[in-house]
Formats: structure tokens, C-alpha cells, sequence
């Protein structure tokens, strides 16, 4: 039967911390550091992503989404990565961005609306653990990618993994099926992360599909799939470690849906009042809040006390408001910059419309050319 | 005036060993000289394998190279590009397939959102090097869907090249150029004559340049500017009317050669565009507007654009009326050569 989790948090999928923040399940084998780390990673994000919702109520940021209620899913699964593998990431993945140490700068300055090319030549080329491809705003359009990028590693003999993330409206897309279908056909090193948040935009779960869970899907083509709790930062990466493991000993990709929620607008320009209730929101997901869970796990297994806790927030607010500082000292971009980056080379069109360009920008005409030789003053 | 008749091919000057091959062989020719060269180019796409694709153009390849360089895929144009758009960006030549351009649309979300956006959206820091080959075009009696030329579709898209071939020779040059080019290319096969003609092409590998268009013919009344399929058009046209028609071989529609546009139509003041997409909007509405901004005083007539109508491509029985031919290049050049202001 199906049950649309989008009103109701599900039961019986795979979870290692309980909703309480008590463990579930095999106690995990991460050392103190790595567990902090991860906590580190929530923290930041909500950080930066409140910082960045501010920029955006102010006027200096144009959308911003965020990841609140739903970290330990980016996090959990990219962490299960090593350096040299590949995320395929949309605009809900700041944990798995973070965790890898992509510059915070880069990430503030792209939300302020610079072109790429500015941005690298004011902070520097990105530098982060993994490869991140960049972010793709298109739905479904990823997953295909990262299908391709992880059959030529197969051909070409190596153990490079990638993965994509998608939303669970995503599935709806007619590439989600073919990265799907190619992926069960030739047996590439990827895996596919459909982050289940209930929402796209305004459309619940139960309006992308009749399949009774997302991971299903998976069967129909012959893709080995899991369903996880998604705001279980353990068992989330446990299920991704299997996967990435199973992807680099060449036994192929894996579907994993994990089973989250989507705690704030889908971006600053959405309103979830009008399509939900908030207040039932918060009475049926707010408990099974990710880091109050692994918080009071944490502080269980006393790895973090108040002490610590308030000293990663310190560090936090200090590195975001230099990463806002660093983003902000990025110029506006130079108008022909629209130009760079099309094709290598520069046809006639391309130069002599960037010519127009700058004759508009100093206050001359730009249509005086009548012979295509050049412009009368 | 339906008769196909070659084209000349200045550029074709051979030294060295030679072989007489229409232009889908020296399509199939290309690919085997190019993964030759070259282990990182791959071909995707369906019906690629044993049978050599539907026309042949990947025969052998399977057998020379094996599926993990020739690889056969579900059925699933979005699929395919989509896969090589991620196989280009692991730092492979890819060469995907679609089997007609009618085939394209849908994958026209990947040529649109990752194929021609990626260079840019990335700073110029993920290449792209895939030559995207299909086969286009009418005058064959096929079903629908695979005989139409939209070529403009994909030449209105910044960030990829559109490259058409009108004889072997030019198959050969321009498509090794484009596996070989670092931006993406949409290298369009005109079908009707891949097996229209032959002609003598080098044996040795060669390429020739992207970007320029191909004199055909020199002349001083009217100038023809055409690709693919219809060049062949407008060299009989020319023979049949009474003027001195230069003919001008688009060869690359993405980016235009705009310089040997605009010499050519100043020195002739006249300007013929042939092609056999539906008019409007078309390439011939580009060319025309290219003509009349930055040549207007040297024109002693309007430009006139001979195409095909703004239709569905028509059914068997009137296809012939609906695709330009050389009489309908002969009446185009005819009226702008009697026009007076």
C-alpha cells in the first residue's frame, strides 16, 4: 500500500541512530575526529546558509536555497567518497560541498550572481577535495552526466566514482530514466542519490509518482537500490559507503533514495505556506531533525559538551563572515565577459557584437556599421 | 532539373595515394582514421555495432575496436548525449550518433542545458571535445521525422559549432577537424547524397578548416550562398541561367564566415540563399539580414531566399514540390538578376 510520506514521517526504513539520537543499530567506526567533522559540516551549513539567507533579505543575494532538515543526507553520502571521485550536485548539497572544503567565497560569491570567470580570477580556482562538477540548476540533467563520466572511467580502467544528486521530483524527468537505464545496462561506477525531501516546490511526493517508494524504481532497471532514513547521519553513510564500495570494486551503480524533508521554502522566492501546513510540518518532522539528533548522540557518547559545541559556532561565524567579506570584495563583472567561453576562437559575429557592446556601454552608437568593415565614430 | 549532379570541389587538389568513395564512406573512412589516431574518441549510439548504423557510416568499427569504443545503447537520444556529454567531460573524444535529425528532439535538453552551456557555466575549465554526427535532410521518401532540416535549431544555440559537408572530400576534412576540435560540434550528414556521387579524396588523413565557408564557384552577378544537399543544386542552376553565378559553400553555419559573405555579395550585389530548411526564420533569414545591414548600398536586388515552405515535411508523392531544386535556384537567381530599383 502506498503511504505518501510527505504528510507522514515513514517507519521501517534502515536507521542506525533512532529519532531520539539513540542508537538503532551497530554503533559506527568513525574516529572522534571524523564524528566531529561531520557535526562541524551540519553546523557550518546552517551557518552559512542563514548568513546567506540574510544577504538574500537584504537585497544582495538574488535566490537562496537551503539544505535545513535534510543534511545528513548530502553529507552522509558524499563523505563516503575519496578524493578524485566526482559529485554531480544540484543546489541542495552545501553539506557535501562543505565537508570537501569547497571555498565558502566561491559558493557566497556565485549566489551574488558574478560570472564564473570574475569569481575564479578575484578568489582563485576551486580547490576542494573531490571534484564537484558545477551545480546544475535543470532537473535530471545531472544524473546522465555522471552516468558518462562513470562509464569512461570503467572503460578506461579506472576506480573514479561518481555520484549525482537528484530530488525526488527529479524522478518525474525523462533523463533520471535514461541515466537509470544506462546505468543498469553498462554497469558504470555511479551512484545516484535521489534526496527525498517530499517537496518539489510545490508538488508533494505523491505527484511524481505511484510507485510506493522512490527506491523501487531502481528494480525496474536492474539497479541495485536502498531506501535509508535520510536524517540518519550513520545510516546514510553506511548505505553510500556499501554503494561507492560496490561502485569502485566494479560491481556497478546503485539507487539510493533517501527519506528526509524539506524543513523551509524550496528557495527564497517560494512561499510553503500557501501548499502546506507549517504547523504540521513541524509537529511530524522537527523531532527527526538530523543534527539534534546526532547532537545529542554526540553528546551521549560525550564527544561534544557545551564547550566545544560553542567553540565550532565561534569558528563558524568567524569563517563565514571572511568567506562574505572575500565574496563581497568580488567586482561586478565586466560587460563583455558574456562574451568569454562560448567556443574557443572568435567569429566575426562574436567580436563585432562585443565591439557594440562596448560602444553602448560608452554612451556611442552602435549601429553604424554598414559595410561590416568597422564603425563611423 | 531533379538530376544530382557533382559538385566541383576546388579545394580538392590531391597529391599522394587517392581512392574514389562516395560521401558516407568517406564519413565511415574518417572514423576509423580518427580512433586510429586517437584512443580517447569513442562512438555512442544505437544500431552503431554490427550493422554499421543505418547507413553504414560505423561499419567496422564494432570489430576494429570493440563496445567499449563503439558502444550501443538503448534507444534513448537524451541518453546517449547525455552520456557523452559526461564521457567528454572524463576527457574523452566522444562522438555521439543521432540516427536522423528528427531523432534529436529529445535530446535536445542535454545540447541545450550541458552540451553548449558547460564551457561557459564552468569558466572554461570542463572542455567539451564531442562531435555530435547526424544525418539530415530530405529527398530520400522517408517517413516522417527523417527528412527534415533544422539545422537552425542548433546554429541559433551559442557554444557549439554546426558543420555541413557537400561532397566526400569535404566529409572527410571537416569531420576529422571536428573529432579533433576542443568545443562541441554538431556535424550535420546530408543524407540524400551519401551515396550521390563520388569522388576522388586522399587516402592520408587530412582535415580542413571550421569556421570558413568554401568558394564553389567564382562569379560576378549574383552570389548563392548553400550547404549540404543543395550545393549541387546551385552549381546546375548556374549552368543553366544566363549569368555569372558565384557559389558560395556555407560549409560551417555555426559560426557563419561572415567576411565571405559579405565579400562576396559586395563584389556581385546580388545574393541567392539556398537551402531546404523551412524559410522563416531560417539560416537564409540570417544570411539575408547579414546582406542587407552591412551591404545594402552594393545591392542592385533584394536578397531572395529559395527554401523549402514553411511545413511539415510533406509526404512521398510531394516531397520533390516541396524541396528546393535547381529550378527553383534558377527562378531565385533569375529574378534577382531582372530586378531593377
Amino acid at each position: 500500500m502506498v503511504e505518501w510520506t510527505e504528510h507522514e514521517p515513514p517507519e521501517g526504513q534502515y536507521q542506525v541512530l533512532d529519532a531520539e539520537g539513540a542508537l538503532d543499530g551497530d554503533p559506527p567506526a568513525f574516529e572522534e575526529d571524523e564524528l566531529v567533522g561531520m557535526y562541524r559540516t551540519m553546523v557550518a551549513t546552517r551557518t552559512l546558509e542563514e548568513k546567506m539567507l540574510k544577504m538574500q533579505q537584504s537585497g544582495e543575494a538574488s535566490l537562496v536555497a537551503r539544505s535545513r532538515g535534510e543534511e545528513a543526507t548530502p553529507l552522509g553520502c558524499a563523505a563516503a567518497l575519496a578524493p578524485d571521485d566526482w559529485v554531480f550536485y544540484t543546489y541542495r548539497q552545501n553539506p557535501a560541498l562543505l565537508y570537501w572544503d569547497y571555498p565558502m567565497d566561491n559558493l557566497i560569491a556565485g549566489s551574488i550572481g558574478a560570472e564564473p570567470e570574475t569569481i575564479e580570477e578575484e578568489l582563485g580556482p576551486v580547490e576542494a577535495g573531490v571534484n564537484f562538477s558545477p551545480d546544475y540548476t535543470p532537473v535530471g540533467v545531472n544524473t546522465t552526466n555522471a552516468v558518462g563520466m562513470a562509464m569512461a572511467d570503467k572503460f578506461n580502467d579506472r576506480d573514479t566514482v561518481s555520484m549525482a544528486f537528484i530530488g525526488d521530483g527529479s524522478t518525474s524527468e525523462g533523463a533520471f530514466h535514461d541515466a537509470m537505464n544506462f546505468a543498469g545496462v553498462f554497469e558504470p561506477p555511479v551512484v545516484i542519490v535521489c534526496q527525498n525531501n517530499q517537496w518539489a516546490i510545490s508538488e508533494p511526493s505523491h505527484r511524481q509518482t505511484g510507485s510506493e517508494t522512490f527506491a523501487q524504481k531502481g528494480e525496474a532497471y536492474g539497479v541495485p537500490h536502498e531506501r535509508v532514513d535520510g536524517n540518519d547521519i550513520f545510516a546514510v553513510r553506511e548505505k553510500a559507503e556499501e554503494a561507492v564500495e560496490r561502485a569502485r570494486n566494479g560491481d556497478g551503480p546503485t539507487f539510493i533514495e533517501c527519506v528526509t524533508y524539506r524543513m523551509e521554502e524550496h528557495n527564497t522566492s517560494d512561499n510553503p505556506d500557501v501548499y502546506r501546513d507549517p504547523e504540521e510540518q513541524r509537529e511530524k518532522w522537527e523531532d527527526r531533525d538530523p543534527l539534534d539528533r546526532y547532537e545529542t548522540y554526540l553528546r551521549e557518547e560525550e564527544i561534544l559538551d557545551d564547550d566545544l559545541a560553542e567553540e565550532i559556532a565561534a569558528e563558524l561565524d568567524e569563517e563565514v563572515s571572511e568567506a562574505v567579506e572575500a565574496a563581497r570584495g568580488v567586482p561586478d563583472s565586466e560587460p563583455e565577459r558574456m562574451f568569454d567561453h562560448h567556443l574557443h576562437g572568435d567569429s566575426w559575429a562574436q567580436a563585432h557584437q562585443r565591439t557594440e557592446l562596448e560602444r553602448e556601454q560608452s554612451g556611442k552608437n552602435p549601429f553604424t556599421d554598414f559595410t561590416g568593415e568597422g564603425f563611423d565614430e | 532539373m531533379s538530376e544530382i549532379y557533382p559538385a566541383p570541389d576546388p579545394d580538392n587538389e590531391i597529391e599522394g595515394e587517392s581512392e574514389e568513395i562516395d560521401l558516407v564512406t568517406a564519413v565511415n573512412r574518417t572514423l576509423h582514421q580518427e580512433m586510429e589516431r586517437e584512443a580517447s574518441v569513442r562512438m555512442i549510439g544505437y544500431d552503431i555495432g554490427p550493422i554499421g548504423g543505418v547507413f553504414r557510416a560505423t561499419q567496422g568499427l564494432l570489430e576494429e575496436y570493440g563496445e567499449e569504443r563503439v558502444i550501443d545503447t538503448p534507444l534513448a537520444e537524451n541518453g546517449i548525449l547525455g552520456t557523452a556529454v559526461g564521457m567528454a567531460m572524463a576527457g574523452e573524444r566522444v562522438v555521439p550518433e543521432i540516427q536522423f535529425m528528427g531523432f534529436s528532439y529529445p535530446a535536445f535538453g542535454q545540447f541545450m542545458y550541458a552540451m553548449a552551456k558547460m564551457y561557459d557555466r564552468t569558466a572554461g575549465s570542463i572542455e567539451l571535445p564531442m562531435t555530435l554526427r547526424m544525418a539530415y535532410g530530405g529527398g530520400v521518401k522517408a517517413l516522417e521525422y527523417h527528412q527534415e532540416s533544422t539545422e537552425t535549431y542548433y546554429a541559433h544555440t551559442p557554444g557549439v559549432r554546426v558543420v555541413c559537408p557537400s561532397t566526400p572530400y569535404q566529409a572527410k576534412g571537416l569531420l576529422a577537424a571536428s573529432i579533433r576540435d576542443d568545443d562541441p560540434v554538431v556535424f550535420l550528414e546530408p543524407k540524400r547524397i551519401y551515396r550521390g556521387g563520388s569522388q576522388e579524396v586522399p587516402t592520408e588523413e587530412y582535415t580542413l578548416p571550421l569556421d570558413e565557408a568554401r568558394l564553389v564557384r567564382e562569379g560576378e552577378d549574383v552570389t548563392v550562398l548553400t550547404w549540404g544537399a543543395m550545393v549541387r543544386h546551385a552549381v546546375a542552376a548556374s549552368d543553366a541561367v544566363d549569368a555569372d553565378v558565384e557559389i558560395v559553400d556555407m560549409r560551417s553555419l555555426a559560426p557563419l564566415d561572415v567576411e565571405t559573405v559579405l565579400e562576396s555579395v559586395k563584389k556581385t550585389g546580388r545574393c541567392v540563399v539556398l537551402h531546404e530548411a523551412r524559410r522563416s526564420l531560417g539560416l537564409g533569414a540570417e544570411l539575408s539580414a547579414l546582406v542587407n545591414e552591412y551591404a545594402l548600398d552594393r545591392l542592385k536586388a533584394p536578397v531572395k531566399r529559395a527554401t523549402g515552405y514553411d511545413v511539415h515535411f510533406p509526404g512521398h508523392d510531394i516531397e520533390d514540390d516541396y524541396l528546393p531544386d535547381a529550378e527553383r535556384a534558377q527562378y531565385a537567381i533569375e529574378a534577382v538578376m531582372n530586378y531593377e530599383f
